[in-house]
């Protein structure tokens, strides 16, 4: 497809991302400037510095690295269960056949209209009756359980264009439903299954409502974050810091694993002999 | 599975006051013999951020340097805007803490209807509070003649700030001390290319000041507490009074369009003031004194100024709104002693200095008051000669206060009576529903 | 639970195994029966599902029939806070806001994020740093991008929008946009589905990359333009990318808050509400977790209404 690839199109979607990034712009400007200089609007030229004192402030004040760890852990462990749990249970609600299929698709696909707020106060009755506040558990399991809402869909989806000479191939070898899984859906459905890890990585990185209330002694980035704004200060040079840092680690992953995405096309050419 | 809701509260609730009596008892006892019984951990449930968490933890610090044998455990709440939520769920999850600050009336109900306060009148009579602190502020931190908190600094809500080159420019040389001198000047300042004078923020909730205090002005401290405390109507006529005269500000085209007003939070109000040089008044809190100086950079006193809302001759001139940040102690805290010691602390010198320093009021009489500044010595001297009201927003209830600033958004966008009418009927009936 | 293995043992659609047609899509069951293939795979899942989403939504429904205020004691009233949401005028406007900042977001983020995911695919390593450009959009903050919006759509000169304005000429134009109830919903729709377009771009993206090379070969071979590539091969192909992008956009436009709260607090006077904003402020400032409960029930129920047959028809069987 390279060789066909238009420069027409490359320099549309180049004008489109540069006017999306105005505002992006704007975080990283507010960050690099002291407040009174961004306060009428950070594009003014009014007085002009530029100060690194709102990085260094928030390096200085707030404990980073212990909470950047505790991100990678509750990230990445949510995570790698989503990418493990969502394929089998995509796989077995589109290629199986049991009963009660459709209404828990149906009920699973509701659960998504569920706000956050709506299911932490009852979580957290239930994780104070457990004894589990301030565990790790306390997160991962809301934060994987409510995932398959919208998980499960997505692979589904990409399931519908599974190619069915596969299956048929793999149940000919006499491989059961598990083994066609194994062997067949799970290595050819890498796209989408990276797709689920790279958006679960996100929003659980992300994350504040959930950890805010259920996490005390060891707490997560943008937990940490948000007490650098206080109502009566709108110190947003510290915030925009606060901002960047936040979402510098889900870009990384997403520009490191987006090429997952290619890989897919690869293999499903195979199909087709 | 979580036990059923209403035995859950009830127990607790069984279970705070029974041990708040045994409490209570063993503190009175143990108060004579202060420093050498203070020890042990004392947990502190933290709310604050930004430069007032500093302050707080420089208290915290005073307080450690004096009695040693004390340990400070912070827990932390995180939360967005609104930090009783957070504070809610810690309390309610279990989590044991001595003390903590509180500065909503209508939260200091809620929390000692369910129970979580410790009533601090027996400790106020043995550490002598009243030879450092005002009756008035007794009964600021009290509810029902009940005392729960202690009040550690406070501000003025009734101050206006000015820019002091906008008057020069305008050629006004003193602040208007009446209503009618206050419109008097807006001719000028508008010939003086100020379009609007009054930069009012209708975004969220700071529209609500100029009514609260004008409610004041116009009716006195003790129908603004009856009205929140729903003893009279929303539509009485002394509600409607302050209000048309809210509105004649409106009218009068002092204010600017409705949509702006709507628009505007109360900092992007006060850049308008202090940076963008477009507005001259706002009628905003105390803390504006700290973005004034750190944020803009201006001097306090030299390059702005507060003076306090004018008078209406209507006989209660003297009356000023008020906010208020108290430490209050819980039932079930494992170590009362060090808390009632840490009170007792805020009120010594010691304390107040900090909290001078720090550019907030300290109301203990023992405060240094050459730390203030200048604009600070006008507020503290405006609110020491005035009769004080809480704002009136803090002492309502949860969802009366949402309908309160909605509904006077309402009334920013058609000052009109006809509207008026509507808008306060639309709040009593809120307000029916809600006590 | 089916055991051993019959072949004549008949399916749910009620067709012989032995000659079933292609239509069937490979879910024909195995020799031992899906079930025990389907609890292995499906357990883990379903128990995490059930405890974080099950057992929250149970405790919604019981509560949406108590009256909580604060830390007050809890009173039983039954269906009372469903009268009193469907009684409140405010409320019927919210649910109209609701469906019109849904569909708006939706409508342009998916839309956008369709053409822009075709257009990269004809061109995905040059356009890689265009893509994280979106992405990152996407994964920043809301409410600190939410407060650059703020900043754009100032009401005063001072904000970038107005200060555009007054450089080509039209000072007059310039406007409070957040203060006008119109102009606010408009100002929330295009900030949200600025957020909101890097999901349906990586998403389509990902499923016009899994398109076979042959299909797109073929017809290069052919001589296809790169705009009927798109129209003819890639659009339908990404179709089932489509469907998830809509999916999860619309349901977390429908739940949004952080994005409203920085820009109009719901404002002017209630006029930017919707249900999203409504529950949380309710639940999480008002504490009034009865009542929340019950608008998110009315929530689900209505979508229930409006997903459930497309649902069950789409797995009924064949595609």
């Amino acid at each position: 497809m390279t060789a066909r690839a238009p420069l027409w199109v490359i320099v549309l979607v180049g004008i489109v991302a540069c006017i999306w990034m105005v505002p992006i712009v704007g975080i990283i400007i507010t960050s690099i400037r002291p407040p009174e200089g961004t306060m009428l609007g950070w594009w003014r030229m009014d007085h002009f510095d530029l100060t690194l004192d709102a990085w260094r402030k928030v390096w200085s004040k707030y404990p980073l690295a212990p909470a950047f760890w505790v991100t990678v852990k509750t990230a990445g462990i949510a995570t790698f269960l989503t990418m493990l749990l969502t394929p089998a249970a995509a796989y077995a609600f589109h290629f199986l056949e049991f009963r009660f299929r459709r209404i828990m698709l149906v009920i699973i696909i509701n659960a998504f209209v569920l706000p956050q707020q709506v299911v932490i106060i009852p979580l957290f009755r239930l994780w104070r009756d457990m004894g589990l506040i301030d565990n790790i558990a306390s997160v991962l399991v809301p934060y994987v359980g409510l995932s398959f809402a919208w998980s499960i869909y997505l692979v589904k989806s990409f399931f519908e264009d599974f190619p069915k000479e596969l299956i048929e191939a793999s149940k000919i070898d006499g491989c059961g439903p598990v083994g066609t899984f194994r062997f067949v859906v799970l290595p050819n459905s890498l796209s989408p299954v990276f797709a689920v890890g790279i958006l679960q990585f996100l929003w659980t990185w992300n994350a504040l409502l959930l950890p805010m209330l259920f996490l005390r002694s060891e707490i997560p980035l943008p937990v940490l974050l948000a007490r650098i704004s206080s109502s009566y200060e709108m110190n947003w040079d510290m915030r925009s810091v606060a901002a960047i840092v936040t979402a510098a680690v889900p870009l990384l992953v997403f520009m490191i694993f987006q090429r997952q995405f290619a890989a897919g096309s690869q293999t499903r050419s195979g199909a087709k002999e | 599975m979580a036990a059923d809701v209403t035995s859950m509260f009830e127990m607790r609730r069984r279970t705070f006051l029974a041990g708040a009596g045994g409490l209570a008892l063993s503190t009175v006892a143990g108060v004579s013999r202060a420093a050498d019984e203070v020890s042990g951990e004392l947990a502190v449930l933290n709310w604050a951020g930004g430069t007032e968490l500093d302050m707080l933890h420089n208290l915290q610090k005073a307080f450690v340097a004096k009695y040693p044998k004390v340990i400070i455990r912070e827990v932390n709440v995180t939360g967005q805007g609104d930090m009783r939520p957070g504070m809610r769920t810690a309390l309610m999850g279990g989590e044991k803490v001595d003390l903590f600050v509180n500065t909503w009336p209508a939260f200091r109900k809620e929390l000692a209807d369910a129970g979580i306060l410790r009533p601090i009148d027996d400790q106020w009579k043995a550490y002598d509070w009243d030879k450092r602190l005002a009756p008035s502020w007794r009964d600021l931190g009290s509810l029902n003649k009940v005392t729960y908190g202690l009040t550690y600094t406070f501000g003025d809500r009734s101050g206006i700030w000015f820019k002091k080159d906008h008057m020069a420019k305008a050629g006004i040389a003193d602040m208007p001390k009446t209503w009618d001198e206050f419109t008097a000047i807006m001719p000028k300042l508008q010939k003086a290319g100020f379009a609007a004078p009054i930069a009012v923020p209708g975004k969220y909730w700071a529209h609500a000041e100029w009514f609260e205090t004008l409610l004041l002005r116009t009716a006195g401290v003790e129908v603004s507490a009856k009205l929140g405390a729903h003893q009279i109507p929303w539509t009485d006529p002394a509600v409607k009074t302050a209000l048309q005269k809210y509105a004649t500000l409106i009218t009068g085209g002092f204010c600017g369009p409705a949509a702006d007003m709507l628009a505007t939070e109360w900092d992007a109000a006060a850049d308008q003031v202090f940076q963008a040089n477009a507005k001259n008044f706002i009628l905003i809190g105390m803390w504006l004194n700290a973005r004034a100086k750190d944020d803009y950079k201006l001097s306090e006193g030299k390059d702005y100024g507060l003076f306090q809302f004018p008078g209406l001759g209507m006989g209660h001139d003297d009356t000023s709104s008020v906010d208020s940040k108290e430490y209050v102690v819980t039932a079930n805290g494992e170590n009362p002693k060090a808390a009632d010691a840490f009170l007792d602390f805020l009120t010594t010198a010691d304390a107040a200095n900090i909290i001078a320093k720090a550019g907030l009021a300290s109301p203990s009489k023992e405060v240094d008051a050459s730390l203030y500044g200048d604009v600070q010595k006008v507020a503290t001297a405006a609110v020491a000669n005035s009769k004080v009201q809480f704002v009136l927003g803090d002492l309502l209830p949860g969802d009366l206060v949402d309908e309160y600033r909605v509904q006077l958004q309402k009334f920013l966008q058609d000052p009109s009576d006809a509207n008026i009418d509507k808008v306060l009927a639309a709040i009593e009936e809120k307000a029916k529903a809600s006590y | 639970m089916k055991t051993a293995s019959a072949p004549s043992q008949r399916g749910p659609d009620s067709v012989n195994h032995a000659s079933a047609p292609a239509l069937d899509y490979g879910r024909r069951r195995w020799r031992l029966g899906d079930a025990p293939a389907a609890i292995l795979l499906l357990a883990p899942a379903m128990v995490l599902f059930a405890v974080a989403t099950i057992y929250p939504l149970l405790e919604t429904i019981r509560i949406s029939f108590w009256d909580i205020q604060g830390l007050r004691k809890p009173v039983f009233t039954g269906f009372g806070n469903y009268i009193l949401l469907f009684s409140d005028a405010g409320f019927r406007n919210t649910l109209l806001t609701t469906l019109w900042f849904t569909a708006g977001v939706t409508i342009i983020s998916v839309g956008l994020g369709w053409v822009l995911a075709m257009l990269c695919a004809l061109a995905p390593r040059q356009t890689l740093v265009f893509r994280m450009m979106f992405f990152a959009a996407f994964g920043i903050s809301e409410t600190v991008s939410g407060y650059m919006w703020t900043g754009i759509f100032r009401a005063d000169k001072g904000g970038l929008l107005n200060s555009f304005i007054e450089l080509f000429g039209f000072p007059d134009f310039a406007f409070a946009w957040l203060g006008n109830a119109n102009t606010a919903l408009w100002a929330l729709i295009i900030s949200s589905a600025w957020s909101a377009v890097g999901l349906p771009l990586m998403l389509i993206f990902a499923a016009i990359q899994s398109i076979p090379k042959s299909v797109l070969e073929a017809a290069y071979m052919d001589g296809a333009k790169p705009l009927s590539t798109m129209r003819f091969i890639m659009a339908p192909l990404s179709l089932p990318g489509v469907r998830v992008a809509v999916f999860i956009n619309l349901l977390t436009a429908l739940r949004a808050f952080d994005i409203i709260y920085v820009l109009t607090n719901g404002g002017p006077a209630r006029a930017t509400e919707t249900v999203g904003y409504f529950i949380y402020r309710e639940s999480m400032t008002q504490f009034k977790l009865g009542y929340g409960a019950a608008a998110t029930i009315v929530l689900l129920v209505a979508f229930l209404i409006v997903s459930a047959p497309a649902v069950i028809q789409r797995t009924a069987g064949a595609k």
